[in-house]
């Protein structure tokens, strides 16, 4: 871990061209991994403190509500998601990166994410209710770039065209709501089933 | 043997006490709803302490009475409509008259189903007698003065039936009439009785369904088809200020409305939640179907829900302050109750189908709460913060009471205990602007501290990386 590796992210947002190239072809898969992850983390911090400290005129909890674990679910199910669907599709289509490649990329475009959203936990708790504007004007911003980055990521990674890379991000997303409704009709069918020998069970041990 | 007898009659005698100590009046579990949309438990602000009935008076059952009216002096009007009279009570609810004929100049004249009553400040009595078609305008004797019947007007159809079910006077001696089968919004009607114009209707609620059906459908299935119209009003009332409160049965936001002379909705609705009875409410029973309206001091004002017999009392922001009463058969609870008033601090509901008015008296939350909005609404801060305060002591959870803690230390300048309080209430308005001026503050103090900071930091860098690249200089200097 040098120097070098730690910069990378900051380097590849601005140049994002250069930046992916070398993501998949120069350098070290392993290292690229473990940034990855690191992202990723830092994503689901920047997740649950947001949600929890931002400022009160930008962000009313319920502390009812309120549920760490749930704010991992809502970082890590649509990052595995956009990866499965994406990985799935360009198979198909031809494309030549590897699911640790559509990994490494996805967690890479989400730095802006964090990089700007990060300080505004605490600045939001400086600002009044005009200046939410800047907030939420900076926080537009990140995700636009983030979408950016996720586009030029897939299109060197799977070196497509411009116009099929937005194609296959586009059937990405109808693949993500596929996958989400073959989740609930599994986690609902299996819920029935555990009722159903519950009950089974409930009925013998009552019976006898 | 022994020990179970004597269980058995410590059991027979418990079960027989038991009744005994059960209340005969009692009230419906009181509420108010969050800032999320939960309904939040909140003490009564009101309990019931008597019931009047006609028989009290010697003058026979009120016979579906449809309409109440107090007046100033606490004078109480009943509209007895079922025997065609009124019943004017004092205020220790002692009658004093009954008054069911009127002089004319040559005969006597009666009411027939009269629906609706208002009593102006000098004791002129306007009744909307429905079944003659006319409103009677009786003096201060109960002699007629006029009647305002069928306006002759390009704006009425010629089959117009004239059946006004309610009236209201402003200060200037307008009558205002709502009248069944009207569409247009209330009937002005100017000081000699003549019809000016209608004002205050309410908007064509439409279905988008229903709407691209009419709009798929040939011109002669759309003229057998329902037409869209607006809904009636289903009451109204006026205060001091000549604003007409009203209410209508539209089921959206706005049911409850306040008109002013041109007839514009300027009814705040600052609170969590529109005001519109209940925001929460069983699917087969639907929302709340509001039928009378009462206006008070300080802008609070009270409908009353048909469906579930509630009373809610909004303050002027839109704020629900409290709910109380409920359908049921004990005292405090009722049958089909059709008209509410206010002598003072006290309720009073008329119950239609079983001719009775339920006296409410204020508990000392109610009392708070109430007196805590006066303060406020006159100014008067300080003791507006202490009544608050008190209230949120009897109940937590009453959310916008934390508001008006926060605007009356927003004005003694406790910036800070005015953000957290905003915060309580999660009001992000006000917060904002008590976290500008906390801002301004902390900003003046530790400006120079921060100033000075910055710029030797600045100068610290900056000379340091001089120092540095001279040195660097120098080295590859030597180097080479």
């Amino acid at each position: 871990m040098n120097r070098e590796t730690v910069k990378y992210p900051f380097y590849l947002i601005v140049h994002p061209f250069n930046g992916f190239w070398d993501l998949k072809y120069e350098m070290n898969k392993k290292i690229n991994l473990i940034i990855s992850f690191f992202i990723l983390f830092m994503m689901i911090v920047t997740n649950i403190l947001s949600t929890q400290y931002s400022g009160f005129l930008v962000n009313i909890y319920n502390p009812n509500e309120m549920n760490s674990f749930l704010e991992i679910f809502y970082v890590i199910v649509p990052v595995m998601f956009f990866c499965i669907a994406n990985w799935s599709l360009t198979t198909l289509m031809d494309g030549e990166g590897k699911f640790e490649d559509i990994f490494t990329s996805t967690c890479f475009s989400l730095t802006p994410l964090v990089i700007i959203q990060f300080p505004w936990i605490w600045i939001s708790n400086l600002v009044s209710m005009e200046e939410t504007a800047f907030y939420y004007f900076s926080t537009s911003f990140a995700l636009l770039w983030f979408v950016f980055l996720l586009f030029i990521g897939n299109m060197t990674v799977h070196q497509f065209t411009p116009m099929k890379s937005i194609g296959t991000l586009f059937l990405t997303l109808i693949a993500m709501g596929f996958m989400a409704f073959l989740c609930l009709l599994f986690f609902s069918l299996i819920q029935q089933i555990i009722s159903f020998f519950y009950v089974i069970y409930q009925e013998i041990v009552i019976r006898y | 043997m022994k020990k179970l007898l004597v269980g058995f009659v410590v059991f027979a005698l418990i079960i027989s006490l038991g009744p005994l100590q059960v209340e005969a009046s009692v009230n419906a579990p009181s509420y108010n709803y969050s800032y999320w949309g939960n309904s939040v438990a909140a003490p009564d602000a009101y309990s019931a302490d008597m019931l009047l009935t006609g028989e009290q008076w010697n003058i026979g059952g009120l016979v579906e009475p449809n309409d109440l009216f107090v007046t100033a002096d606490q004078n109480i009007y009943v509209l007895d409509s079922g025997n065609n009279r009124i019943a004017v009570i004092d205020q220790d609810f002692q009658l004093i008259d009954t008054i069911d004929t009127f002089e004319n100049d040559e005969t006597s004249g009666t009411f027939a189903n009269p629906q609706g009553i208002f009593v102006t400040e000098d004791k002129h009595i306007y009744i909307a007698d429905t079944g003659n078609n006319r409103v009677v305008h009786l003096d201060e004797e109960y002699r007629l003065v006029d009647y305002i019947e069928k306006p002759s007007s390009e704006l009425l159809k010629e089959d117009f039936v004239f059946q006004p079910v309610k009236v209201v006077v402003d200060n200037a001696d307008r009558v205002y009439v709502m009248a069944s089968g009207v569409f247009d919004g209330f009937m002005e009607f100017n000081v000699n009785g003549e019809f000016n114009t209608f004002i205050g209707a309410n908007r064509v609620q439409v279905d988008p369904i229903d709407l691209i059906w009419k709009r798929l459908s040939t011109k002669a299935q759309r003229s057998r088809m329902v037409m869209f119209i607006p809904t009636e009003f289903t009451s109204f009332d006026i205060n001091e200020e000549g604003f007409i409160f009203s209410t209508n049965a539209d089921g959206g936001k706005d049911v409850i409305k306040k008109l002013n002379a041109r007839g514009t909705d300027i009814l705040r609705r600052e609170g969590y939640y529109s005001p519109i009875g209940d925001i929460r409410f069983p699917i087969d029973v639907g929302p709340s179907r509001l039928i009378d309206i009462d206006i008070t001091d300080s802008e609070v004002y009270s409908v009353l829900d048909a469906k579930q017999g509630r009373i809610f009392t909004y303050n002027g922001d839109g704020h629900l302050m409290f709910v109380f009463g409920g359908l049921g058969n004990q005292e405090g609870l009722f049958h089909t109750p059709v008209a509410i008033e206010r002598i003072g601090d006290r309720f009073i509901v008329l119950d239609k189908a079983l001719g009775e008015i339920t006296v409410f008296n204020e508990t000392e939350y109610g009392q708070t709460i109430i007196e805590a909005n006066r303060s406020y609404y006159q100014g008067k801060e300080d003791q507006a913060f202490e009544l608050y305060q008190k209230a949120i002591e009897m109940n937590a959870n009453l959310e916008f009471a934390y508001t008006g803690i926060g605007k009356a230390l927003l004005r003694q300048g406790d910036y800070k205990g005015a953000m957290e309080n905003f915060k309580q209430s999660l009001d992000q308005k006000n917060y904002s602007k008590a976290f500008l001026l906390y801002r301004k503050e902390q900003l003046k103090d530790y400006f120079p501290t921060i100033m000075t900071l910055i710029l030797v930091s600045v100068i610290g860098i900056t000379g340091f990386r001089i120092i540095r690249k001279s040195r660097k200089k120098r080295e590859g200097v030597a180097i080479e």
